[in-house]
């Protein structure tokens, strides 16, 4: 299993007593899947998200990636990890205001020490059809141009394992659709796991699997995910 | 590799303007800095070289003995320029008549600084004369001329040697400030010195070396030189030493200069911190970032370390630059308006500046730059992560401890780095306190009023603790501005006040008691102002409560003796001018017991820093001895007497029935319009023993020093008003940043812009209206500190500022966080909307 969770939960204390955001969860996810969480606003699905990549610490049981239990490390070994296996897509993008589209790509590589990290990020833009915009600054670049390079820069360190976070949630719905193609024929073509967060159903049904959250709970969708 | 992410950052960061104001603050800080430290030290040291001419140079070495020639050669070494000056007591003859005279022995060179005058007749047209009399020629002063009936070109004899009078002396730039040299000066050559056969063993004279040449030269040797002195027998002193009111007003100058640029440098290094903090806070979504992608500590510390770094060193290139131009403009312009010749500085200002930009980077982004590395990765999801707040007092103590250095680093002097800084940071905690006190108050206030203020009221509340902090960048921005206005206006206005239009500009000595009422008369038929004459004793104070005290005289021969016993007080080591009064003096002020009222008990008053040298108070008994008569007096009050006015000032003052009986002269100071000069001739012609000493060159002087601290003070408010303003941009931009969330939704749920931008504008206005409410406080306490500790003025309170601080605080703070708010609304909703995603 290339992600594994036990048990896995998370609590948090408000003034009105303890929040179960997220209740024990099991789940498997085999190397090259693709799987989405779908779900409610407020129903846990980023929480699951930040926890399976080691963004967030849970409450009590374990989450492991390639077998190496995440609760084991301290901060600066989970980011080894990311760095090592990890890509993010978000759903505000987020990319460095200050970088251009080729800078922002090659980032992730350089903080890795790949010396080839500027050839890798234009091969990378020019599969995402972005060649022309490689000196381009984010806010010079439409949201579905920023988020071609956010796609860009998740692959750049040929992660095993891609998590995306409503990546279509800020597009319209032709420039959703066509961000959508790309990220999967770019999956596709790298066999990378995707674990994505999504309340588009329409998107989720793309996936291999698709899982359902609902006030903390998660379970598995077998045929009509709507 | 992450250095050249740390470039790429800040190249498009520094292009796209978002770290205008970090980079703004330290440029500020270092154009500040070097531009006050160059421009004050010119300043100071144009000052010194000018007022080094009542000097006749730029040091003195006095010595009892004649001074080691190796001393002499090691000066010429160090490419000084030397003359001798000899000075001592002696009969002169001329025409069978005998008068003391003061002989004067100078070389060659001398004045070094400063010019003699000299004229054809006695009260004739002076001229500035280049040189020293030749060898067996005298140059005499106007009094000796009636009182040996003298001619220019009779012969006049001193100790076994004959001089021509060839000149009437009329002006020595050292005769000093002292008006008691009641015997006239006869000026010889050096090379004469010996042949009078005056110079015995024993005999008391007064060498002096005079020095002058470059301050470095001067500095060096008098390093070399100050190790090898003796206290008893060598004294080495500038013009800024001693008593008068020339250096009194030098070293007053000098902190008021380096207290204003105290200021300046301490609102700049604000500007750095508050602008620090912004800095950081704008790279939190950059470090989260990062640290999604993978980034360890150490690379995110590298990179923003070096990011800081560069900004930094850039910063300081632009403000040295930026600061040097600066100085030069003001430099120039001072120079043309002055018409005076300012020295240039050393690279001290250089160091200073580049140090103050650096480290206020540093240090002011240390707990910043601690927080946004601790960023949690997933505020990526979740944008209101910051970390955790914990160790804020390490952001305390090194901004404190940043504050302390640089005032210690500017001023050097630990005392006046503590005292500023202890006041400041307790004037800090009350800022903090009260604020949060009216914060409180105005949230009850609000609830009674309209709807713009209610939701002013009720931000401000909210936002209390951000507020009372944001109120003590507010409040201590317009307290330094407060502050520097009135050390321009009250401070020199006072200063001022003491140097009238018509300050007295002659004194009067040597003046017989048979001539005081016709004088008097004289004074008020030719409209003269003259103050109030002062009879003049000369006696010895030999002995306090029966111990005799150690005299200059008794010094020397314990020289040779045994050690000085350690309790024995030491005397003044020369004869004292006393004076009896029934009132007491203008500009005194009894300190400790009390006036005497008539009363024929004998009883002296004694000046408070004299009666502290003596270590004696009330009640101590001073003995004196007058011409052989020897009498005791108990001390019946202590004076503090204002050493600044151009009054006669004295140690001693008696009652009437103590001295009245002996033999005296009078003394008083006149006005006299420099274009009624030509008056004098006629005014004292018939009182031929009357002495005049003619201080317009010094009043001229003590003008000028005024006047350049007014512009140099002027100079410093301008900058501290540039920086205030940095400083209350910076802070109103870091809180619309918060508040700008509340904005768009008020904006999105329909809020109209009207409503919105006054509801802002309100908050700042009080906001503003309270800092500068608490800044005036603070400023009022300030002010009566340096008032009464450092600049010894008479404390006061200044009405006006209180009605000028709230006001101009509610403006500038209420007009800024309104334009800064009109930006915000100006742009559509969906636009907002965006800028929050």
């Amino acid at each position: 299993m290339l992600i594994q969770t036990t048990q896995l939960t998370k609590n948090v204390e408000t003034s009105e007593g303890i929040l179960h955001i997220l209740q024990p969860t099991d789940l498997q996810i085999s190397a090259g899947e693709t799987v989405a969480i779908v779900g409610a606003s407020g129903s846990g699905k980023s929480t699951l998200l930040s926890l399976l990549a080691g963004l967030d610490l849970a409450s009590d049981g374990k989450v492991s990636i390639d077998n190496v239990n995440l609760g084991d490390l301290d901060e600066e070994q989970r980011a080894k990890v990311r760095a090592d296996k990890v890509g993010f897509i978000f759903q505000s993008f987020l990319l460095i205001p200050s970088l251009t589209a080729l800078e922002n790509v090659m980032l992730p590589a350089e903080l890795a020490g790949n010396k080839e990290a500027e050839q890798q990020a234009r091969e990378l833009l020019g599969n995402v059809g972005l060649s022309d915009r490689l000196t381009h600054y984010p806010n010079q670049l439409s949201g579905g141009e920023q988020q071609r390079v956010a796609i860009a820069r998740a692959f750049v360190g040929t992660p095993k394992i891609l998590f995306a976070d409503e990546p279509t949630g800020n597009l319209d719905s032709a420039t959703g659709h066509k961000v959508e193609d790309l990220l999967f024929e770019m999956n596709q073509a790298s066999g990378t796991t995707l674990v994505m967060v999504t309340h588009d159903t329409e998107l989720a049904k793309r996936c291999q699997r698709v899982l359902r959250m609902d006030a903390g709970k998660l379970t598995e969708v077998t045929g009509d995910v709507g | 590799m992450w250095a050249r992410i740390s470039w790429r950052l800040l190249k498009q960061e520094l292009r796209r303007g978002e770290l205008t104001i970090m980079a703004a603050a330290i440029v500020l800080s270092v154009t500040a800095v070097l531009s006050l430290a160059l421009f004050t030290e010119r300043l100071q040291s144009g000052l010194t070289a000018r007022s080094a001419e009542f000097l006749a140079a730029d040091r003195v070495l006095s010595s009892r003995r004649a001074v080691d020639e190796s001393w002499l050669e090691r000066a010429r070494d160090e490419g000084l320029q030397l003359a001798n000056r000899v000075v001592f007591n002696s009969m002169a003859f001329a025409n069978d008549e005998l008068a003391l005279v003061d002989v004067k022995a100078v070389s060659e060179g001398y004045p070094l600084r400063g010019e003699l005058r000299t004229a054809e007749q006695p009260y004739a047209p002076e001229q500035v004369t280049q040189g020293i009399p030749e060898a067996g020629e005298a140059w005499v002063a106007s009094a000796l001329f009636q009182e040996l009936a003298l001619e220019v070109g009779d012969t006049i004899e001193v100790g076994d040697s004959q001089f021509r009078v060839s000149k009437v002396l009329t002006y020595e730039p050292d005769v000093g400030f002292s008006v008691f040299t009641d015997s006239p000066n006869v000026l010889i050559n050096y090379s004469e010195l010996e042949a009078t056969g005056l110079i015995q063993p024993g005999s008391r004279v007064r060498y002096n070396i005079l020095y002058a040449g470059p301050g470095e030269a001067l500095t060096e040797y008098e390093e070399w030189l100050k190790p090898q002195l003796n206290d008893d027998t060598h004294n080495w002193r500038s013009i800024e030493d001693g008593d008068s009111p020339l250096a009194r007003s030098l070293r007053r100058a000098e902190r008021f200069m380096l207290l204003a640029s105290l200021l300046g440098v301490v609102l700049a290094a604000t500007a750095v911190a508050v602008a620090a903090q912004r800095y950081c806070q704008r790279n939190y979504d950059v470090v989260a970032i990062f640290k999604t992608l993978g980034a360890q500590r150490q690379q995110i510390q590298r990179v923003f370390i070096m990011h800081l770094l560069l900004l930094t060193l850039l910063s300081i290139a632009t403000g040295l630059l930026l600061g040097w131009l600066l100085q030069g403009l003001v430099v120039d312009l001072v120079a043309s308006y002055f018409d005076v010749n300012l020295p240039p500085a050393g690279s001290r200002g250089y160091l200073l500046a580049a140090g103050t930009g650096l480290v206020s980077a540093v240090m002011f982004t240390l707990y910043p730059l601690l927080r946004l590395i601790e960023i949690p990765p997933l505020r990526v999801l979740n944008r209101q992560m910051t970390g955790s707040g914990s160790g804020r007092w390490l952001h305390w103590l090194a901004s404190g401890g940043t504050i302390y250095f640089l005032l210690w680093l500017y001023s050097q002097q630990w005392l006046l780095s503590t005292a500023l800084f202890a006041g400041g940071a307790l004037a800090a905690l009350i800022l903090l306190l009260v604020g949060r006190l009216f914060i409180r108050a105005s949230r009850q206030a609000g609830m009674q009023a309209g709807s713009a203020w209610r939701l002013a009221m009720a931000g401000l509340q909210r936002r209390a603790q951000a507020n009372s902090v944001q109120m003590l960048s507010f409040s201590t921005a317009i307290m330094l501005l407060l502050l520097v206005l009135a050390l321009r206006h009250e401070l020199l206005a006072d200063w001022q006040e003491q140097l009238p239009e018509d300050a007295p500009n002659y004194f009067l000595v040597n003046v017989a008691q048979s001539d005081v009422e016709q004088l008097q008369q004289r004074f008020e038929e030719r409209n003269v102002e003259a103050n109030d004459m002062y009879p003049i004793v000369p006696g010895r104070m030999i002995a306090v409560n029966d111990m005799p005290v150690l005299d200059e005289v008794s010094k020397e021969e314990q020289e040779s003796a045994e050690a000085p016993q350690s309790e024995q007080r030491e005397g003044f080591g020369r004869e004292l001018s006393l004076t009896w009064r029934d009132e007491l003096p203008p500009n005194n002020t009894v300190v400790a017991g009390e006036w005497w009222q008539d009363n024929a008990k004998p009883q002296v008053s004694i000046e408070s820093e004299v009666a502290e040298r003596l270590r004696v108070g009330i009640g101590d008994e001073l003995t004196f001895n007058i011409g052989g008569e020897v009498f005791t007096v108990p001390i019946t009050s202590v004076r503090e007497v204002n050493w600044g006015s151009l009054q006669p000032n004295f140690y001693m003052i008696f009652n009437t029935a103590t001295l009245s009986d002996f033999p005296a002269t009078y003394i008083s100071s006149f006005n006299l319009p420099q274009e009624r000069k030509d008056e004098l001739y006629q005014l004292f012609r018939p009182f031929p023993q009357v002495s005049l000493i003619d201080l317009d060159a010094i009043i001229d002087q003590l003008r000028e020093v005024i006047e350049q601290v007014s512009i140099a003070i002027l100079f410093v408010l301008i900058l501290v008003i540039i920086a205030g303003i940095l400083v209350l941009l910076a802070q109103v931009q870091a809180s619309m940043e918060e508040r700008e969330k509340e904005l768009v939704i008020l904006r999105t749920l329909g809020a109209p812009a009207k409503l919105l931008s006054r509801s802002v504008t309100y908050e700042f206005v009080i906001l503003g209206a309270i800092s500068g409410f608490i800044a005036t406080l603070a400023m009022e306490l300030s002010l009566w500190i340096l008032q009464t500790q450092v600049f010894e003025l008479a404390a006061s309170v200044h009405w006006r500022f209180w009605l000028i601080g709230p006001l101009a605080g509610a403006l500038i703070v209420g007009t800024m966080g309104r334009v800064a708010c009109a930006r915000l609304i100006r742009r559509n909703t969906a636009q907002l909307i965006r800028r929050l995603a």
